[in-house]
């Protein structure tokens, strides 16, 4: 099993919460943000913040986000990034699993979250 | 142009004069050339004078031939020597040659009627001795500025709010609608200012004082007609229009000059100048050390090819910081932009420069489609037609090259967009800009937020639009929105008038001669955007005036640095006092565990996007606003009156 599926759905959406709380609802720390609630429609990111959100995210797990990828159907809420981000770094560890592309220490290095 | 500032009671009581002299004090700046006094028992009047036409006979408070009337003007009334020969030839004797005798002149032969007779930008007030009266009036796209206030039946009036404040007799306080409507639309919208009980008088209208009660009524109002075509000759008729427009206003007995931002609007405006004067021009730009916000390589084509004098002043984000208060001081609001701060250094570098006249390129963008909002309207438009369209959106990604950093934003950036309203609502055009600022009120305090008591800025603005807003075409509909919620109290005040006079700089603004609106406002949309062209009539007028490059060059918005300007390197104490918590506890608008964290995020660079600066300008400017107008007294500086002339009191 590689380091990839370490991260399950909830794990990611937990941590994706804690980054918006802190950098986008840190002005309304009692508002509550349900993990289906539209991050744009509802006003808590812009478009520049969706940059962030994309920085983070490729921060804070191991995969890359192609541009015709950052649609609403990937990343519009906390738990279409958590279905999202597991499917992409699942796939991540089958590819470099597959490809023989180095040992699971070298592949837990090339995962380990930067962030 | 000039400061006024008076009192009228409604009983015999009188106006001491050491109150008015401490009014027109605080108005030193916009009138450092002389000062002048009338009170009697029922009116109290002041004036502090910036000499520009008639220098020697133009002095303020001016009486008619029976010291019947009495004038405070501010402002300059462009076609006045033609008014003068139909006055001399309807008997008038004028005693002078300014043009404030005109306004007396005009208003013994027309009465209120004259307002429609001027062509100019001013405000001004006539105390009528015969029945006791004031009558007050203001230009008609609110280019000069006029504040009143009532308190048990007196009337207390000027051309800035600290002058009404400064007579010691009103109340200070904040008004948190006007506050709120800062935070919608950048301005409280006229008649409401940021101040509890001071109203601005808007423009296009006039007021009548008596006996203790003041009416008001409108005495122009913005009008645009349908147009299937262009008509011909169209072309020739702007030529005309503008040629005259700049021609008048280069009127004055002093050196007149030129603002060139380096677009289409000012450039054509200095073309002009040139052509239409003698003297050689001086021009005057910002240029920024930030290349994103610079202008200055076509600034300097556009000098070389009228080929004015040309001076620069430089802006690097530590000049707009250390400026700042003053820059509130003399806005008088809470803004949501940094942008006036380089205006103010640029007016104090024209008038270094021995010039109190300057010509500026403001109004072109309303009257013919110049922002980027009117394209926006129409690109929204075009894709909630198809809204499945996945081309349609891509628009925005050429709108807003400068907003969008690469493609990441991808989607979301056009939705944003897209879902800022429906082209049913009246204000369509401006949901996006709306939505964008109201984003500031997430740092409310609770109690702020409370007080506001459901206050809905929008929905009064909706209430109030005319009856003729429905028969407008949705470009005609976004020009007026444009006209009364940004340029007459963002535009022409707090980059404007604020700005130049802050140092004693009247700015003209050719593009707002009402001859020039009534044009472009029966002309076909097409005339002025086709399809994403902004300013098409104009353009082509322009292209045998100026080089190509500048006629043909695409609108940039004019912006300044915001968070990096007070938090980049040695940033002035008074921002970090100012956000402190107990600070921010004391004024009470704004919630100190928000704002905590919004300072973390610009400590560490992370608030790059505009919501977030424009609520860091938002907060700052607040906390000054409240700081200079509401917490301290209104001091007149360092000056007092002497022998008819302002000195320095040490």
């Amino acid at each position: 099993m590689s380091q990839a599926s370490s991260y399950s759905p909830t794990e990611i959406v937990d941590r994706t919460r804690t980054w918006v709380r802190e950098n986008f609802l840190y002005m309304r720390p009692n508002w509550k943000f349900g993990d289906d609630d539209p991050l744009l429609g509802s006003g808590v990111i812009d478009s520049v913040g969706v940059i962030e959100l994309v920085e983070f995210l490729q921060s804070a797990f191991p995969f890359k986000i192609a541009d015709e990828e950052i649609v609403e159907q990937n990343l519009g809420t906390l738990n279409a990034i958590g279905r999202f981000v597991h499917a992409k770094c699942q796939a991540n560890g089958t590819a470099a699993a597959a490809s023989g592309g180095g040992s699971a220490a070298g592949a837990g290095v090339l995962l380990r979250p930067r962030a | 142009m000039c400061g006024f500032a008076g009192i009228a009671r409604r009983e015999a009581r009188g106006v001491a004069p050491r109150i008015l002299e401490r009014m027109a004090a605080v108005l030193r700046h916009r009138g450092p050339d002389g000062l002048g006094l009338h009170a009697d028992e029922r009116v109290g009047l002041a004036h502090a004078r910036l000499s520009i036409i008639d220098l020697a006979g133009g002095a303020q408070p001016m009486a008619n031939g029976d010291g019947s009337l009495f004038v405070v003007y501010n402002g300059e009334i462009f076609n006045f020597p033609a008014l003068k020969d139909e006055l001399v030839g309807r008997g008038h004797v004028f005693r002078t040659r300014s043009d404030t005798e005109v306004l007396l002149h005009g208003y013994t032969e027309w009465g209120e009627a004259m307002l429609d007779r001027l062509n100019g930008q001013f405000a001004f007030a006539i105390y009528d001795r015969r029945d006791g009266s004031l009558f007050l009036a203001r230009d008609r796209f609110g280019i000069l500025p006029l504040y009143h206030a009532e308190r048990g039946g007196d009337l207390y009036f000027g051309s800035e709010v600290k002058a009404l404040l400064a007579s010691g007799e009103l109340p200070r306080a904040l008004d948190a609608a006007g506050v709120d409507e800062v935070f919608t639309f950048w301005a409280a919208r006229p008649p409401r200012t940021p101040f509890q009980g001071i109203w601005a008088l808007e423009p296009g209208c006039c007021a009548r004082w008596r006996g203790g009660r003041l009416t008001i009524r409108r005495w122009y109002a913005l009008d645009f007609e349908t147009a299937a075509a262009e008509q011909p000759g169209a072309v020739e008729q702007l030529d005309e229009l503008m040629r005259s427009g700049v021609r008048q206003r280069l009127l004055a007995d002093v050196p007149v000059g030129g603002y060139l931002s380096g677009g289409l609007d000012s450039s054509a405006v200095c073309a002009l100048a040139t052509r239409e004067s003698s003297a050689e021009l001086r021009t005057f730009s910002v240029a920024f050390a930030d290349p994103r916000f610079d202008e200055s390589a076509h600034q300097q084509d556009v000098a070389a090819a009228v080929r004015s004098r040309h001076a620069v002043q430089h802006i690097g984000p530590e000049d707009i910081a250390r400026v700042f208060p003053d820059v509130i001081r003399h806005a008088e609001t809470p803004l949501v932009r940094t942008a006036p701060a380089p205006l103010f250094l640029l007016s104090r570098l024209a008038r270094e420069r021995g010039i109190k006249v300057v010509l500026s390129g403001e109004g072109a963008d309303e009257l013919f489609y110049g922002y980027d909002l009117f394209k926006e309207t129409v690109v929204r438009q075009f894709c909630l037609r198809q809204p499945a369209s996945p081309s349609r959106p891509r628009l925005f990604d050429r709108l807003y090259p400068y907003l969008a950093p690469g493609a990441r934003a991808g989607e979301f950036w056009r939705r944003f967009f897209l879902s800022a309203g429906s082209p049913e609502d009246p204000l369509f055009s401006h949901m996006p800009r709306f939505r964008l600022t109201a984003w500031i009120k997430e740092f409310y305090s609770d109690d702020f937020r409370a007080g506001l008591g459901g206050f809905d800025a929008l929905g009064e603005l909706r209430d109030a639009l005319p009856p003729a807003f429905v028969h407008w075409s949705t470009l005609q509909r976004a020009a007026y929105l444009e006209m009364v919620t940004l340029l007459s109290p963002y535009l022409l005040a707090s980059q404007g008038d604020r700005m130049a006079m802050a140092h004693g700089v009247e700015a003209r603004v050719p593009y707002l001669d009402h001859r020039l609106f009534e044009f472009a406002a029966a002309l076909p949309d097409r005339s002025k955007l086709r399809g994403l062209h902004e300013k098409h009539i104009l353009r082509r007028w322009a292209a045998n005036l100026l080089p190509t490059s500048a006629a043909q060059r695409t609108k940039q918005p004019y912006r300044a640095p915001d968070v990096p300007a007070f938090f980049e390197g040695n940033a002035p104490d008074y921002v970090a006092e100012l956000l402190d918590e107990t600070s921010l506890k004391r004024s009470g608008v704004w919630d100190a565990g928000a704002v905590a964290g919004l300072v973390r995020r610009c400590r560490t660079g992370q608030a790059t996007g505009v919501r977030e600066g424009q609520a860091l300008v938002a907060i700052l400017s607040t906390q000054l606003w409240q700081r200079e107008f509401l917490q301290t007294p209104i001091e007149s500086g360092a000056s007092k009156y002497e022998s008819g002339k302002f000195v320095l009191a040490n």
